[in-house]
């Protein structure tokens, strides 16, 4: 067995036996990641492995969730199929729309159908809340998940085994895709579409099924979100959702399969874990990802990768120190940007600057923050988050040194090494 | 020989007001190796362009087996059994050579749109593809990225791509351009070999190669064939001599 087989296996049964460990609040959050993570997967599909950038996906996404809200109302609400088999309504919605969007973008490449797939989720943005017997208009639509093959669907923990199962379901059927004929002519397609046409295919023939499956395990995803949230609302085809698959795919890499997956799934347990600390996590998932892009285009799947290959280089026990470094590094810098983030997001907010403006002796009344009172005023509390950057900032100048030493320790070892040899054969 | 298996009949090509092609007439007969050659700017690759069909002819007719292809889609001229390499080394940069292979093999076997079996599973598809790895020479370069082998390893892998949809007719842009004087002798070898029953025309500015390798040879001078005949014959001509292989001498 592989070691990657061992990982999967280890992070399958973790998801197995997670429920017994959570609080309801957690599982759901649990189960959002797992949403995020196919979503992204299927994203993935089209814009790491057909290199065909797309700006609205939400578009796909919402779809089957509507598909799947109205095949759970349909007849008179007993639903059109049992409850565990309602995602298969969203990959037919997801996909059916995905085929007759695909047909248009597709026939245009790079920027021209990054801008007719955002046009696309915006016009479906824009009219759904005026179509009301279709998507309910501000409100909405509403469904009960109804009892099927022995379970009611009435607890969390139910419903987060159903996720489980479908995810990993589409996860190994978009794993296998990647080993079956089209989906090797899917990385021609990034490649090089042009030649792909003179060895004789149908270059926009590929590109449909190709965005025809993305919009079908999309459309699976948003299947699963209803499932889960007995509602759908036009909210659904917003572009920050679209935006955010963006931002997931590139963070976790999109480069490798399990990359997506990976960011996708960090990203949206962090959105769960922070946004009840913070107002500003859109601010800091934007900085993130402008930060991941900057120093690691390949994404935290590229980093995992990274680190392996120097291991193998300069051996477990050389790059330890760097690890540490480079982590301490990242905490201290991490640290203090949230600390200037958060006093200046409380410090600029109307409440405190109306705060100020009423307090008659003209000081600036202190801050709450990390349960200790501090002065906007005194030069100590604006010295906290600079010392934190700037300590973070001379260790990582410390890891890059050390980065520097390995590599010219290897290249003296293999100089000596290359010296030695004709002694050896004189 | 045979019969004329690619006809072009006062072909013409314009951009803008520009005409590049200005009436060109060329049988390519059935099973013959058959060279294009001329100065630079003559047209040769652009007319390999309209029979691929990467561009439309302005004017004029082409004819491949009986049947019109001036202006159709380049993956339905190479269904009819047209293959093509190209001037500039086209092949897809990130992947191994195998794969780069496996994609042009794969056309051939009808996988297209194929999503329900796995492609290592193959046994046809995977000897195939090291067959022609083996032809061309580059077996030990297989698991190589194709953008980061040497130019003239990637030269041979466009030959090898151009020869997998097992076509009827092949076109040779320029395939020994960057190649050492051994592996040229081995390509045009290579090329003699692989193109035994199937017409082959070719564009190459290396005159043994296509003196030695082509049965004839039809010269273009700015966009009109001045000359069809043997290499005999073409290295007799008066009006080549002046145009095109005089100058090249007297340089």
């Amino acid at each position: 067995m592989k070691p990657v087989h061992i990982l999967l296996l280890g992070i399958v049964l973790a998801l197995l036996a997670l429920p017994s460990f959570l609080t309801p609040g957690l599982v759901n959050a649990a189960i959002q990641m797992l949403i995020a993570a196919l979503f992204a997967s299927a994203y993935y599909l089209l814009c790491g492995q057909a290199g065909m950038l797309s700006f609205g996906h939400a578009a796909y996404f919402g779809m089957g969730a509507f598909a799947t809200i109205h095949a759970m109302n349909a007849i008179g609400g007993t639903g059109l199929l049992p409850t565990p088999l309602m995602p298969l309504a969203g990959a037919i919605g997801g996909g059916a729309f995905g085929f007759f969007a695909g047909y248009f973008s597709t026939k245009r490449t790079g920027t021209y159908f990054a801008m007719i797939t955002l046009a696309i989720a915006e016009l479906v943005h824009a009219l759904a809340p005026h179509l009301k017997a279709l998507f309910g208009g501000e409100a909405g639509v509403s469904a009960t998940r109804m009892p099927a093959w022995g379970f009611t669907f009435g607890s969390t923990n139910e419903v987060y085994y159903l996720t489980l199962a479908w995810v990993a379901l589409c996860l190994t059927l978009l794993y296998l895709y990647t080993r079956t004929p089209l989906g090797r002519l899917t990385l021609g397609l990034r490649e090089n579409t042009h030649r792909l046409r003179f060895l004789g295919y149908n270059t926009h023939g590929l590109a449909i099924c190709v965005f025809v499956v993305s919009a079908m395990f999309s459309g699976v995803a948003g299947g699963l979100l209803v499932v889960s949230n007995e509602a759908a609302n036009y909210v659904l085809f917003d572009a920050h959702l679209s935006a955010s698959v963006v931002l997931n795919t590139y963070i976790g890499g999109v480069r490798v399969f399990l990359g997506p997956i990976l960011g996708a799934s960090l990203m949206t347990f962090f959105g769960y874990a922070v946004s009840d600390l913070t107002q500003s996590w859109l601010l800091y998932q934007g900085a993130l990802f402008v930060l991941v892009m900057m120093y690691m285009p390949n994404g935290l799947a590229g980093l995992f990768g990274q680190i392996g290959q120097w291991r193998s280089r300069f051996g477990l026990a050389a790059l330890i120190p760097f690890v540490l470094l480079a982590l301490g590094a990242g905490l201290l810098v991490g640290g203090g940007g949230a600390f200037a983030i958060e006093m200046l997001q409380r410090f600029l907010s109307q409440d405190y600057q109306a705060l100020a403006s009423a307090n008659a002796a003209g000081t600036w009344p202190p801050i709450r923050l990390f349960k200790h009172d501090w002065s906007p005023a005194a030069p100590g509390t604006w010295l906290v988050p600079a010392t934190l950057l700037t300590a973070g900032a001379g260790l990582a100048v410390l890891a890059r040194q050390w980065l520097r030493r390995l590599v010219q320790r290897e290249e003296s070892n293999r100089a000596a090494a290359e010296a030695s040899v004709p002694g050896d054969a004189a | 020989m045979s019969d004329a298996i690619l006809t072009l009949r006062g072909l013409k090509k314009s951009f803008g007001d520009i005409e590049i092609i200005r009436g060109v007439d060329l049988d390519l007969l059935g099973g013959e190796r058959h060279a294009l050659i001329g100065p630079n700017g003559a047209g040769k690759s652009t007319i390999f362009h309209l029979i691929s069909g990467n561009i439309a002819p302005t004017a004029g007719e082409i004819m491949f087996a009986g049947k019109q292809i001036g202006g159709a889609q380049p993956q339905a001229i190479n269904h009819l059994g047209i293959s093509r390499s190209f001037q500039i080394t086209n092949i897809f940069p990130r992947l191994t050579t195998f794969e780069n292979l496996r994609l042009a093999v794969m056309r051939a076997h009808g996988l297209q749109y194929n999503f329900w079996r796995l492609v290592d599973n193959n046994r046809r598809v995977r000897e195939q593809t090291e067959r022609l790895l083996e032809m061309v020479r580059l077996q030990a370069r297989a698991d190589s990225i194709a953008g980061e082998m040497s130019y003239s390893e990637q030269r041979s892998l466009e030959i090898a791509m151009t020869l997998a949809s097992d076509p009827r007719v092949i076109l040779l842009d320029e395939p020994m351009a960057g190649m050492s004087r051994d592996e040229t002798e081995y390509t045009s070898n290579l090329i003699r070999e692989v193109t035994k029953g199937r017409a082959l025309m070719i564009v190459e500015h290396d005159m043994d190669v296509v003196f030695s390798l082509s049965e004839r040879v039809s010269v273009l001078v700015y966009g009109q064939v001045i000359a069809t005949g043997t290499p005999e014959e073409i290295r007799r001509n008066a009006s080549v001599k002046e145009a095109y292989l005089g100058e090249e001498v007297a340089a």
